[in-house]
């Protein structure tokens, strides 16, 4: 019994890295219909900017998380002025998108690889290397706070969205672009905002991820898949379904892990992803197959 | 009166066939399809000169840009003609190899009397896969490709009897080093002319038409009568053919198959930037996108060296060439009349 509870909450706590990992790419989806293959790229970049101070100077990563955030959220205004702006009149644009953004990830993988090489690379600083025992039971510290802080990012952006008046026309770009655009809302002005806050969340998924996984330039081809999956389990779009679907994977993940083999965790997620693509395309949340 | 109206439309079904022909004269015209076949004499010539000297580096070269030419022109078919972009097609680079290499192993049947058989295989998985992926189109089509490829990778790594993540080594040829080279590269030039024809006569074929009506809108083809399932899946199996009779050659050729080699991203990259460059949809644009990777990565890893540089670098010419030459070049030239005739295969 207590190994079950154990193993979920591995999971659980884990789901709360993904769901962060995954709400910038959802965003980002939403308003710009933009399938963005490059976001966990740019994860990895983030980690870079929390592993580099923390390696030189001691600095806590969790100080450099708005720093990161700042920093990713600048590459993404300026990524999506160089690279997406001039894009949307384009005919088949979701679809070039995606081979853009595909060719953006290639770029920052060689770029990162060019100047960091291919180690694997970890922050440690105390707390990623602790746990909490109650009773028979550990919580590893380090992935109880980066889970903790996903969520609360998450709950602040989604008050934000619900609340200002900027986040309700965010909202209104992601329901009906041409209809947002008639009442006054500024579409072009939402686009790079809400694509800066996308990459601004990877640059801050990026360093609660620098100690809770090893990482290096090459290991973004990994969570592709995996973030594609939650984000299209739970709806192209939703972040709130994302953020579930980003726990109940995790979760179905850990234990796979635990009884089947650790090599067949992640395949969870890559199943997931192709039967989910297949059988329900708008994912639980979606409200219609925006993709199919 | 119903003989006049037939009389009338005997009249002009018969002006009709007479201007469609004279347009067929004028596209034969314009077209050069000597010049493949002329590269072809050349190619099949040239290994000649390994009478006079060492060009062990040409002929590498020459079967190298084949046996791209041949997974491009053959990726060509579902994601050129059809307009299903995939970048899970190393799949059947892998399962062609891993099946010639397996057999050439244990039995020492040479790959390239084994490679149609493995491409049939690769077909056969490709259309089941495409009759379960196909029904999704777009971005979502793309996503589940590149699951695709996760999946294998898995497989591939924990399948214990093709020796996992190490993979296998297979025997080298006993050949003289002057001539070691020389059946892989007739194997892949001829495999490279069969499917630049191929291609051609798909494309000239009702079931090439149906394929193009079927990338510039779908619901218009389907409801035109065509079966658009069925016709996906075919495409699918037949570029997962070409793809896969490739990956059977090439594994003998480099002497091991391991799923690092096959079942990285770059692979796949690789086929949709050829495409790309050269031109989507098109016969000669694959073949001229494989000689410019080709020729890229030779300057690259002549210049930068190191592997990650690659990666940014041929990230770079694809952002570009999709920023500045979605149709590539065969296709950029072809829209401003400005092809040259020789490159004019369709």
């Amino acid at each position: 019994m207590s190994n079950i509870i154990q193993v979920l909450i591995l999971g659980l706590a884990l789901g709360g890295v993904f769901s962060l990992m995954g709400a910038g790419l959802s965003l980002v989806f939403g308003v710009m219909r933009i399938v963005n293959l490059a976001h966990p790229s740019l994860i990895i970049a983030g980690a870079y900017i929390a592993y580099w101070p923390f390696k030189l100077w001691g600095v806590d990563p969790l100080v450099m998380l708005p720093v990161a955030t700042v920093i990713m959220a600048a590459i993404g205004v300026l990524l999506y002025k160089l690279v997406f702006e001039r894009e949307a009149k384009s005919a088949k644009y979701s679809e070039m998108t995606v081979l853009l953004t595909f060719a953006v990830a290639m770029i920052v993988e060689g770029a990162l690889g060019g100047m960091f090489t291919n180690t694997q690379r970890v922050t440690s600083p105390s707390y990623a290397t602790e746990a909490i025992f109650i009773g028979d039971i550990f919580i590893p510290t380090g992935q109880l706070y980066a889970g903790i802080i996903s969520i609360a990012i998450i709950s602040a952006l989604a008050l934000f969205l619900k609340y200002s008046r900027f986040g309700n026309a965010i909202r209104a770009t992601t329901q009906n672009r041409d209809a947002a655009q008639l009442l006054g809302v500024n579409v072009n002005l939402v686009g790079v905002v809400s694509f800066a806050i996308g990459i601004g969340l990877a640059g801050a998924a990026g360093v609660l991820v620098s100690f809770v996984f090893a990482f290096f330039p090459a290991k973004h081809w990994e969570w592709i898949a995996i973030l594609m999956s939650l984000v299209v389990l739970g709806g192209m779009g939703s972040i709130l379904g994302t953020v579930l679907a980003a726990f109940m994977l995790s979760v179905v993940a850990a234990f796979v892990g635990a009884y089947i083999g650790a090599t067949w965790s992640t395949m969870t997620f890559f199943l997931a992803l192709f039967i989910i693509l297949l059988v329900r395309p708008q994912g639980l949340f979606g409200e219609k197959p925006e993709l199919a | 009166m119903t003989t006049m109206a037939i009389q009338n439309s005997t009249e002009v079904l018969a002006a009709r066939k007479e201007h469609n022909e004279k347009i067929a004269a004028h596209t034969d015209k314009a077209r050069a399809t000597w010049f493949p076949w002329l590269l072809l004499g050349l190619f099949v010539a040239l290994p000649l000169l390994q009478f006079t000297g060492n060009y062990n580096y040409v002929i590498h070269m020459i079967l190298f840009t084949a046996c791209y030419a041949v997974m491009a022109s053959g990726w060509n078919i579902l994601g050129g003609f059809t307009g299903y972009i995939s970048l899970g097609h190393n799949v059947f680079f892998a399962v062609g190899a891993y099946f010639a290499g397996m057999i050439y192993a244990r039995m020492g049947i040479s790959t390239i009397i084994l490679a149609p058989i493995a491409g049939l295989l690769a077909a056969a998985l490709g259309f089941v896969i495409g009759k379960i992926t196909l029904k999704v189109r777009g971005p979502s089509f793309i996503i589940s490709s590149l699951a695709l490829v996760m999946i294998a990778r898995i497989l591939f790594d924990n399948w214990e009897f093709v020796g996992g993540a190490a993979g296998v080594a297979l025997p080298s040829t006993d050949l003289p080093v002057q001539w070691a080279k020389l059946p892989y590269y007739y194997a892949f030039v001829f495999m490279a002319a069969f499917t630049v024809w191929v291609s051609y006569k798909v494309k000239h074929s009702k079931f090439g038409m149906g394929l193009r009506a079927i990338a510039s809108d779908e619901i218009k083809a389907e409801s035109a009568g065509i079966d658009t399932r069925l016709y996906k899946a075919l495409a699918f199996a037949l570029s997962a053919f070409f793809v896969g009779m490739a990956g059977a050659v090439w594994g003998e050729y480099l002497t091991y198959i391991r799923p690092n080699i096959y079942l990285i991203i770059l692979v796949s990259v690789n086929m949709v930037l050829m495409c790309i460059l050269g031109g989507k949809g098109t016969v000669a644009g694959p073949v001229i996108g494989a000689i410019m990777i080709v020729a890229f990565n030779e300057f690259f890893v002549a210049t930068l060296g190191a592997s990650e540089l690659n990666i940014l670098a041929s990230g770079l010419v694809m952002a570009l060439a999709l920023i500045f030459f979605p149709l590539g070049i065969v296709g950029t030239l072809a829209k401003h009349n400005r092809l040259p005739r020789f490159l004019n295969w369709d």
